[in-house]
């Protein structure tokens, strides 16, 4: 949803919390829902790579298999629903593949279909609510045990209890809207009767959220003769659509794939029910049939009505099951993934092959394009940008208004920035294959190392977020300071090297002048320890605090480190900007050191 | 006058050595030269400073220069000879 419809949202839902009662309780049941399908699919997750995937690879290798997996698990949780929505979390988890997921789909609309006959038979229905108390029981007392598996257990457990009981608050808040639906005075005949009660068959399965609820109504109402046969015929069907809804809603914090399950359900259901509707004497015909042979009176319109369910939902397996291939590829039409767009390589050009120089020069131009995109992740981590690092006030006062900043996703930057263009230019490299004797073997083996250099200081800036993000804002002020310190600190050098990329040319001595900026990481690093060492001491932070602030510092030094190692390869040894004589005068980390400790004891 | 000619070729050609080493050491004196004007520069930076950090940020650079005058002059040294 997009961040400016939120209010409006929000507003709107809580005018309806002050309207009606009935309403809270909808929108508590589903919320309440929706949290049990993240839970689930977490507690999916905790299986992924072992057992569970091991069981589902053997129950839903081929779609038969599937279907029979489907229908069982119906069959026993009484809920088409809560089939098809564990299978969306399945999906979503990476569990299934979409076509198994049909195939469940197409079990559990049989599977579903006993609820009918035990309503009608034995008037008995199980009653999936007073499930959900011992399974939140159960689901948080294994969360809080050891062990990745336990833990999974637990998720799975409060995440059924959840989905349970968001039906059930639902179908409660709903109790007085079902009362008021008196069937029996809107009794209809011909196709006009039979469009209608479809319709409301399936607006009471959405609103109840359980196609059992209507049908536990439509034959109770036909066992009393509220309603006509044929009514009841379509609100049956109507129950049938309307139950994808439960599906639809848990696709809604599902990826792609749930969605696309989500999409075959309502697709399968709606046309078998349109079918069923065009053919609905023949099908009326076909239950008379059977009712003689089974020895089903005719009189009885409720086993009448579970055979006609049973009917209907087989007829549409025989007819969609067969295509369940194509379902897919339409469905992967109808619901395309929206991938980011990702960065291209610029330079690399395979037919620069034969120009060893040219090959160096491409790679080169292509490391600083990625240079840049890691800069621009590694600032927007800190809620900065490039255009920061031009203006006049300082960076401190930008990094402050950087508060509320949200988390910026560094992974998806990753992928999207980094990881491809970074492939690119390792296949490139690969590619060019110069014997190891030729000066351009040397640049790009270096150029190499610069994009590893890139790499590491963004995989650096990942593990630095986490603490970042949590102690920026700390009511500690010395740990928020320090936080900020760091952050201030990584922008000021980035600055830095930017002053030192485009003052190149006026730069005499390019190479000696990076001594600096190596001493500053050192001294940074010094002056950083030492004060983290005296605010424990002054038990200004906790040392425990302290020790992540060590760490933090230490990830700190790494991406100054790695991005100048890469600049001083990018800027100046692939431009060829530093003479041999000045590698003679820079100094090693040991003369840095030396310098470092000099100035410290003034 | 050709084999004049040939001769200097000659001894252009043994020493190499000589003239490379030579070629170094002008370089050498020019970097060291910069860095002597850089340190300059810098020391005058320090003086109108006023702001803590910005005073250890000069010492820091001054130091750093000085470290590298000091290795250069002793490179040079090596490669300049004795004087007898």
């Amino acid at each position: 949803m997009p961040r400016a419809l939120l209010p409006i949202v929000i507003s709107l839902l809580s005018y309806g919390f002050w309207l009606s009662d009935a309403f809270r309780g909808i929108a508590a049941g589903v919320s309440i829902f929706l949290f049990g399908m993240l839970s689930l699919e977490q507690g999916f997750k905790a299986f992924t790579g072992g057992v569970l995937e091991r069981i589902l690879q053997k129950t839903t290798d081929t779609s038969w298999k599937s279907f029979g997996f489907g229908f069982l698990s119906a069959t026993l949780m009484q809920s088409s629903g809560l089939v098809s929505v564990i299978t969306v979390s399945f999906l979503s988890a990476g569990l299934l593949d979409l076509v198994a997921g049909i195939g469940i789909i197409f079990g559990s609309n049989l599977g579903t279909t006993t609820g009918a006959w035990l309503i009608a038979g034995l008037g008995l229905k199980v009653n999936i609510a007073t499930y959900a108390m011992p399974l939140l029981v159960f689901g948080v007392l294994c969360i809080f045990q050891n062990g990745k598996q336990l833990k999974g257990i637990g998720y799975i457990l409060t995440g059924l209890g959840f989905l349970l009981l968001g039906i059930h608050y639902m179908k409660d808040s709903f109790e007085h809207v079902e009362s008021t639906i008196n069937l029996a005075h809107y009794s209809m005949s011909g196709i006009k009767g039979l469009l209608i009660y479809t319709v409301i068959g399936i607006i009471a399965t959405v609103i109840m959220q359980s196609s059992h609820a209507t049908l536990l109504l439509t034959i109770t109402a036909v066992s009393v003769h509220q309603i006509t046969y044929n009514n009841a015929l379509a609100l049956v069907i109507g129950a049938n659509i309307g139950t994808t809804v439960t599906a639809i809603i848990a696709s809604l914090g599902a990826n792609i794939q749930g969605k696309r399950l989500a999409g075959s359900h309502l697709l399968i259901n709606l046309c078998t029910g349109i079918i069923v509707l065009i053919f609905v004497k023949q099908f009326s015909m076909a239950v008379d049939i059977i009712s003689a042979h089974l020895g089903i009176s005719v009189a009885d319109p409720t086993l009448k009505l579970a055979i006609f369910h049973s009917l209907f939902n087989a007829v549409g397996i025989v007819i969609f099951f067969p295509l369940i291939n194509q379902q897919v590829l339409l469905l992967e039409k109808i619901f395309t993934e929206k991938r980011p767009t990702t960065f291209m390589p610029k330079y690399l050009d395979l037919s620069a092959m034969d120009f060893p120089e040219t090959v160096v020069e491409s790679v080169r131009l292509e490391s600083i394009h990625l240079y840049e995109n890691a800069l621009h992740i590694i600032l927007r981590t800190f809620g900065l940008d490039e255009h920061d690092l031009q203006q006049n006030d300082s960076l401190a006062q930008r990094l402050k208004h950087t508060g509320d900043a949200i988390e910026y996703d560094i992974d998806a930057a990753y992928e999207q920035r980094i990881k491809g263009l970074y492939s690119a230019i390792i296949a490139f490299i690969s590619q060019a294959g110069f014997s190891w004797q030729m000066t351009q073997s040397a640049k790009l083996s270096w150029l190499r190392e610069a994009n590893k250099h890139v790499v590491e200081a963004i995989k650096d800036t990942k593990h630095l977020q986490k603490n970042w993000s949590r102690f920026r804002l700390s009511s500690n002020q010395a740990t928020a300071d320090e936080y900020h310190k760091i952050a201030y600190q990584i922008a000021l050098h980035i600055k830095n090297i930017e002053t030192f990329r485009h003052e190149l040319e006026s730069n005499e001595l390019p190479l000696l002048s990076l001594d600096t900026l190596k001493a500053s990481i050192k001294n940074d690093d010094l002056q950083m320890n030492r004060a983290i060492e005296t605010l424990i001491r002054e038990q200004k932070i906790t040392p425990e605090t302290g020790s992540s602030l060590i760490n933090d510092s230490a990830y700190m030094r790494s991406i100054k480190k790695n991005l100048l190692k890469a600049a001083e390869t990018l800027f100046l040894y692939g431009n060829n900007g530093a003479t041999g004589v000045e590698h003679q005068l820079a100094l090693n980390e040991t003369e840095i050191n030396d310098v470092i400790h000099s100035v410290d004891k003034r | 006058m050709k084999i004049e000619k040939l001769l200097h070729k000659l001894q252009a050609f043994f020493n190499t050595d000589n003239h490379k080493k030579r070629q170094h050491i002008e370089e050498l004196k020019k970097i060291l030269l910069k860095l002597k004007k850089k340190e300059l520069k810098i020391t005058h930076a320090l003086q109108q400073a006023d702001q803590d950090c910005l005073i250890k940020h000069y010492q820091t650079e001054l130091e750093i220069i000085r470290a590298q005058r000091k290795k250069g002059i002793e490179v040079l040294h090596q490669l300049k000879p004795p004087k007898t």
